[in-house]
């Protein structure tokens, strides 16, 4: 098969699944107890006051006209206008779009920083001393909850030897890099965990396996050996897993936003579904299918270019 | 949380602070500059005096939007703002005001008399304004005489006209400003206006990013002037960062990355006190807490309700210790309510402690309504709310000692805010905090039913909104404080609620902050604010 037809098969798969995705986000936020009219009025609305917000919201009309509603803004990409914030959905992710992505991209540079020379230690040390504290470093930081860890790197970085600042963003680029350093450690940290088992394992594996054993003996240089052979064999089930956890450091990113006061995506999510202020998150969960659909395909292509039995 | 974002107050106080400049005068002077730079929880939402509901907005519009009026220091009588002198006929039905000379909006151009007509007729308009036009509802027709003069018709004597005209939704605005924004109609024009307005209050906004940052500048066109002989406010600027967090805002006080910080947990307010560095100040605020019931015979479910009977709600009254509940939940900083009003709202009375803690007159009250073994009874509780978790936990110990067993029920907030629309609860929590000064609005929602039910408990005397309907055109003081009274009365008695307690506002700032004034509504004074450098 060519490459061409590959693409337009998974561009195929993005369009249905965002179609899905729509059906579903729609269904889940109108099935929600509660809705945006009451947490905008408050305890104190009278009915009076709820019925003509219901209505001037358009929230009395049926479901499948606000379905129908939902497909058209979605369609325009406008997404419609936030009823809590009132200005337009779109403005608003495109405001916050950025930071996200910025945090969580450094967190995934620093996720791979630090779990690849961890795992080539420990692998090549399998069983021993530093092994084995390697592994129980990782173990601890996968089971701490994320706020947690945010907290605590606040608390001692931040707060107390005030390396970085508590919280916030800066003004400009360079001014990120330093301000999203701790929430983006923070969101890497049990990423990297994660990262580093499975590499340490694939190392493992492939640091036994004949080629290897046969390019030694050759006597190829061993950073030769580890280099061409061993990560590259071994970095392609860890790329697979980064890829599928991409979706799950949104999630992450949620947390760390609301922990270190960064105003992102994540952020916005959370508040809107609190506010239940279905145009945000709905519009919010499109664009992140998209992404994280359009992060899979690239996956995938990596993958293609690393291991050429995968394009067959 | 919702509390914070949701729904309150409002006020007139900008000027409240003016007076208290006078009164709490620095022992040294006032200096001028700089940027005062504070930590809120939520960012704000629709910068438009006519628009604005929740507290992030309500709370600072004064300083973005002047009133004619201004709420004094005590919220009991009203001082002039952008108007110098109020005339009342008689009858209450005409009210003309003289404005101020030479008064401008924050670009330099004049306030003129038809703006004032304007900015009141939006508000009041049943299309043009919002969830607060009721509180200019009296007002029939407005006219202007001349360069200086507005006279309000009123449909009929309000005795409440002059402190709704000192709250944030009188805010004076710009016609020819807001007219000049882009957009086909007044409600898109309003839109655009309210991303970039210019009012007459005594700053201006200058930039916002949302949910991030919002900073206000000094107006250099404002028309009060300070003791130093130049006009106010001394700040160039104030920047508000939005840290919804708790630990993480009171961290960046800690630091010194922020100079103000607000919604300090009470758990930490005794930490921050002894903190050399910083200013822990608790204001006091016209806000309770309290636990409502649902007094219907039978809930949702259709199960017979215990809290029907005046009885049980009088013993569980009873049998709740609020000095602990104080200590517990607010860290001491809490008083316990005397009557279902704050103490500052005017013509609230008390006479000490409701249902002082009394665990015999409790049981016995249980027993005569024939619950001598005590029941099961549910309150909801917002997920994740430790203040709520506190409450309903101590209220669970408290009541097991007169055998009614507590059930929390954990709800995240909309679900929680749909159930109590639709009644389907048998308590909750509650939180109160007034917007204007004056026992009307709080008694509306609270003890008046045909509106929303008694705050959707269900509970109705005839004579208590007899009463309000009443008092609502009272203009003798001597009169409407006698109702006001007389509803204080029968509520606490039928208890549709246990009575809890009031708490102050906690707002932690490094020491060289000064005159920074949040007055009983919520408002939030930058005015006369300072930094000591």
């Amino acid at each position: 098969m060519n490459i061409l037809a590959i693409l337009a098969r998974r561009l195929l798969h993005i369009a249905a699944t965002v179609v899905l995705v729509a059906l579903l986000i729609f269904v889940l936020m109108h099935f929600l107890p509660g809705d945006p009219v009451m947490m905008l009025l408050g305890d104190r609305a009278s009915d009076e006051q709820i019925a003509n917000m219901r209505h001037r919201l358009g929230f009395d009309r049926s479901v499948v006209e606000q379905f129908w509603e939902f497909l058209k803004m979605t369609a325009s990409l406008q997404f419609g206008e936030s009823v809590s914030m009132k200005v337009p959905v779109i403005s608003l992710i495109v405001d916050r779009l950025p930071i996200t992505l910025m945090l969580t991209s450094m967190a995934v540079v620093l996720a791979v920083l630090i779990a690849a020379p961890l795992a080539f230690i420990a692998a090549l040390r399998q069983g021993g001393i530093a092994d084995a504290i390697i592994r129980v470093i990782s173990q601890v930081s996968l089971s701490m909850p994320v706020f947690y860890i945010g907290l605590i790197l606040l608390i001692t970085l931040a707060a107390g030897l005030r390396w970085f600042p508590v919280g916030g963003i800066g003004e400009n680029f360079f001014q990120n890099l330093y301000y999203l350093f701790l929430p983006a450690l923070t969101l890497a940290l049990s990423l990297s965990a994660i990262l580093l088992r499975n590499l340490r394992e694939a190392l493992i594996e492939v640091l036994q396996a004949d080629y290897v054993s046969f390019a030694t003996a050759k006597g190829l240089m061993r950073h030769t050996v580890l280099g061409r052979h061993v990560l590259r064999n071994a970095w392609i089930s860890t790329i697979t897993l980064l890829g599928l956890h991409v979706g799950s450091l949104v999630g992450g990113a949620v947390i760390t936003e609301t922990v270190f006061a960064i105003p992102g995506v994540g952020r916005l999510m959370i508040d809107s579904i609190f506010a239940r202020d279905y145009a945000v998150v709905q519009g919010l969960t499109m664009i992140l299918a998209v992404m994280v659909s359009i992060v899979f395909l690239a996956v995938d292509a990596l993958q293609a270019l690393l291991d050429p039995r995968v394009s067959a | 949380m919702k509390h914070r974002t949701i729904g309150l107050l409002s006020s007139a106080l900008a000027l409240a602070l003016a007076t208290s400049t006078f009164l709490t005068a620095p022992a040294h002077a006032a200096q001028r500059g700089g940027t005062l730079v504070f930590a809120r929880v939520a960012d704000n939402i629709f910068l438009d005096p006519a628009h604005t509901a929740q507290n992030a907005d309500i709370w600072i519009s004064l300083n973005l939007y002047d009133t004619l009026l201004i709420a004094t220091a005590d919220g009991k009588a009203t001082e002039p703002g952008l108007a110098t002198d109020t005339k009342v006929a008689p009858d209450g039905k005409t009210l003309t005001f003289t404005m101020r000379p030479n008064i401008k909006f924050a670009d330099g151009s004049p306030i003129l008399v038809s703006d004032v007509k304007w900015s009141l007729d939006r508000a009041r308009g049943k299309d043009t304004g919002d969830e607060f036009a009721f509180l200019l509802a009296s007002i029939d027709s407005i006219d202007t005489q001349g360069a200086d003069t507005v006279t309000l018709h009123m449909k009929h004597a309000d005795p409440t006209i002059l402190q709704a005209l000192a709250t944030f939704n009188a805010g004076i605005m710009s016609e020819k400003l807001v007219m000049a924004a882009p957009g086909a109609n007044l409600a898109e024009k309003s839109k655009a206006f309210a991303e970039h307005p210019i009012g007459s209050g005594p700053f201006v906004l200058t930039s916002w990013k949302r949910n991030a940052e919002l900073v206000m500048s000094r107006n250099p066109y404002y028309w009060k002037i300070a003791p130093d002989g130049k006009p106010l406010p001394y700040l160039d600027a104030v920047k508000f960062v939005n840290i919804p967090d708790d630990a993480t805002r009171v961290l960046k006080l800690k630091a010194g990355e922020v100079d103000a910080v607000e919604f300090v947990p009470y758990s930490r307010a005794a930490e921050l006190k002894a903190d050399p560095k910083l200013n822990m100040v608790l204001f006091p605020a016209a806000q309770i807490n309290y636990f409502a019931m649902n007094t219907r015979p039978t809930l949702k479910d259709g199960s017979k309700n215990p809290l029907n009977d005046v009885r049980v709600r009088q013993a569980l009254n009873y049998a709740t210790d609020k000095e602990a509940i104080i200590q517990v939940v607010s860290y001491g900083t809490g008083t316990p309510q005397q009557s279902f009003m704050p103490m500052s709202t005017p013509l609230a009375v008390g006479n000490g402690p409701l249902y002082p803690y009394d665990i015999t007159k409790a049981k016995k009250l249980l027993a005569d309504a024939g619950y001598p073994k005590g029941f099961e009874v549910t309150c909801m509780v917002l997920a994740g709310s430790a203040d709520d978790t506190a409450k309903v936990a101590s209220l669970q110990q408290m009541w097991a000692d007169v055998g009614v067993t507590l059930k929390a029920e954990q709800l995240e907030s909309a679900t929680r805010l749909a159930r109590y629309a639709a009644s389907d609860y048998q308590m909750r929590t509650g939180l109160w905090t007034n917007d204007i000064n004056d026992p009307n609005e709080i008694t509306s929602v609270i003890a008046y039913y045909p509106t929303r039910q008694s705050a959707r408990t269900g509970w109705q005397s005839k004579r208590v909104d007899e009463l309000f309907e009443m008092s609502q055109e009272e203009l003798d003081p001597a009169k409407r404080a006698a109702e006001y009274a007389e509803i204080q009365k029968i509520y606490a008695e039928a208890a549709p609620i246990i009575f809890t307690m009031e708490v102050p506002y906690p707002v932690a700032m490094l020491k060289k902050v000064k005159d920074f004034q949040q007055i009983p509504l919520g408002n939030n004074i930058f005015l006369n604010t300072y930094l000591d450098k």
